[in-house]
């Protein structure tokens, strides 16, 4: 763990040598990922509501989101750009190392521009909460379960990602998967799953379950439906696909073929 | 033509990753579907309050996420910002070639080959999903052509501009953001401009944005006047000249520093 906040120390210093262009790069993509939220708002305030979910509400969805797969990506980004070490053959210099290759990969290096994609997310939340007038009771209970949703919603985004990164092992390149795996439904997530045709539905509650992370728990949340089981399988889910993951990892690692060049 | 032939060459290099494109289009299928879903979800039983139906919607997405390859996913800068860095921009631009369509033409060929293997790939899956929409009219398929030609020389225009400015900020990172934000935003991906809240659908028509996604959408869908082909052109001359100058001022600029 000291070791860990070392590198982390050393990554956010690395990166303020450079001030200007770290906060332009971070206001700017902040600003592009909150286009899309004040086009939805546009919509919904000509249109009022979509299937049921006012402003507010999938404010509410769209932030937790957000803000998880930002996390991701600042917390994350040696896994996200794993294709690197496939293509440059780097993977072999992680191997010889003594601590285990998913741990080097994670605190190899940091993103913090992507550090205004999560502040943005949680503007949004704040927004949505203040806008959504609950009671007492319902609000605190969504506090209280904020962080549950986030963490699930980071943990679920990881293990996509980690997933994806092991294809790169019979396949070298993963760019283009990482469209599929981790971009197309995590922009799925910021509205309500209601709104999509059943395959899709399936989809996004079992080889991608990105609607456990946000839309399971708020429906209960926003009483919507549902009851405390909502509650209990985001943590749920997010372990086990995790533990998936993990063992796909150790799966690949084993499959692992440097190329001798 | 030496024009011709960096065209060419670029088709060429990107027919390299078909398959991995081919996997791409999926997902930006998916972005459609997710885009489509949530038109059909504003939309139902509202359809009388709205110049547009769930079905114009579903037509108009389907049709942007096709549009999107050839106007809005450009390369960004069309890396002129990289020979900007490594030095190499200073014999590109003292070659006897003209600059501009230098870069220019190679970005046409990756356009070229994301008509055919992107493009078209997306369309076709829509059509066999929710549907595509099919012309009634034949002069639509005329001014369609056209339309789209002027969508794809304004959005490079676009990106140039983006690119060129390196010669001077040399990141052009946030200026790409800025660029994709505006053209995505203000040019109707999501939303048809003129369903944009009251200021920006008086101003966005006039934009470029809107030339480069909106009115080729439109004029497919047969929703607009073919009139519009007179703002694009209009965009075209101004982007196109303006960019012809920077590219003789970031000339000028290399030659001082040069010396």
């Amino acid at each position: 763990m000291n070791l860990y906040l070392k590198l982390l120390s050393g990554s956010l210093r690395s990166r303020m040598q450079y001030k200007m262009n770290f906060l332009v790069s971070s206001l700017s993509y902040g600003l592009i990922m909150a286009v899309d939220f004040v086009l939805l708002a546009a919509i919904l305030q000509r249109f009022d509501d979509v299937k049921g979910w006012n402003l507010y509400e999938v404010g509410l969805l769209y932030g937790i989101s957000s803000v998880a797969i930002t996390l991701y990506r600042v917390f994350c980004v040696e896994v996200h750009n794993f294709e690197r070490y496939m293509v440059e053959g780097e993977f072999d210099s992680l191997l010889i190392r003594p601590v285990s290759p998913l741990s080097l990969l994670l605190t190899k290096n940091l993103d913090l521009s992507r550090i205004g994609g999560t502040i943005q997310g949680i503007i949004i939340l704040v927004i949505s909460i203040i806008g959504l007038k609950l009671n007492n009771i319902e609000l605190f209970l969504l506090l209280i379960y904020l962080p549950v949703t986030i963490v699930s919603g980071v943990l679920i985004c990881f293990s996509l990602g980690l997933i994806t990164a092991t294809i790169a092992f019979w396949t070298q390149r993963i760019k283009d998967f990482q469209t599929f795996t981790l971009y197309a439904p995590f922009n799925a997530a910021n509205y309500p799953m209601n709104i999509y045709p059943g395959w899709l539905k399936i989809i996004f509650f079992t080889v991608i379950p990105v609607g456990f992370m946000n839309y399971t728990p708020i429906l209960f949340l926003l009483n919507k439906g549902g009851d405390l089981w909502n509650l209990a399988l985001p943590p749920l889910v997010s372990i086990i696909f995790l533990f998936v993951a993990l063992r796909f990892w150790k799966f690949g690692i084993r499959h692992y073929h440097s190329t001798g060049s | 033509m030496v024009y011709w032939i960096l065209l060419q060459k670029s088709f060429m290099r990107n027919m390299q990753y078909k398959v991995a494109h081919l996997i791409n289009n999926a997902a930006s299928a998916i972005f459609g579907f997710v885009f489509i879903a949530i038109w059909v979800g504003v939309l139902q039983g509202k359809e009388n309050e709205s110049p547009y139906s769930a079905l114009d919607m579903t037509y108009y997405i389907a049709a942007v996420q096709c549009i999107l390859w050839l106007s809005g996913f450009l390369t960004a800068g069309l890396n002129i910002q990289n020979g900007v860095r490594n030095g190499a921009i200073s014999l590109e631009l003292a070659r006897p070639t003209n600059y501009f369509l230098y870069v220019t033409s190679q970005e046409v060929g990756r356009l070229l080959y994301n008509l055919f293997f992107r493009s078209l790939p997306i369309g076709l899956v829509f059509s066999l999903t929710v549907g595509f929409y099919i012309p009634q009219h034949l002069p639509t398929y005329f001014f369609l052509c056209i339309s789209i030609l002027f969508a794809m020389i304004i959005s490079i225009n676009l990106h140039f501009l983006v690119g060129i400015s390196a010669c001077w900020t040399t990141e052009i990172d946030w200026a790409h953001f800025v660029n994709f934000t505006l053209l995505v935003g203000l040019g109707g991906q999501l939303v048809p401009i003129d369903l944009l809240p009251a200021p920006l659908s008086s101003i966005t028509p006039y934009l470029p944005f809107a030339g480069a996604i909106y009115y080729p959408v439109m004029i497919f869908l047969e929703k607009i006047s073919s009139e519009v082909i007179l703002i694009q052109l209009i965009w075209v001359v101004v982007l196109t000249s303006f960019n012809l100058w920077l590219t003789e001022k970031a000339r000028h600029k290399l030659e001082i520093q040069g010396g």
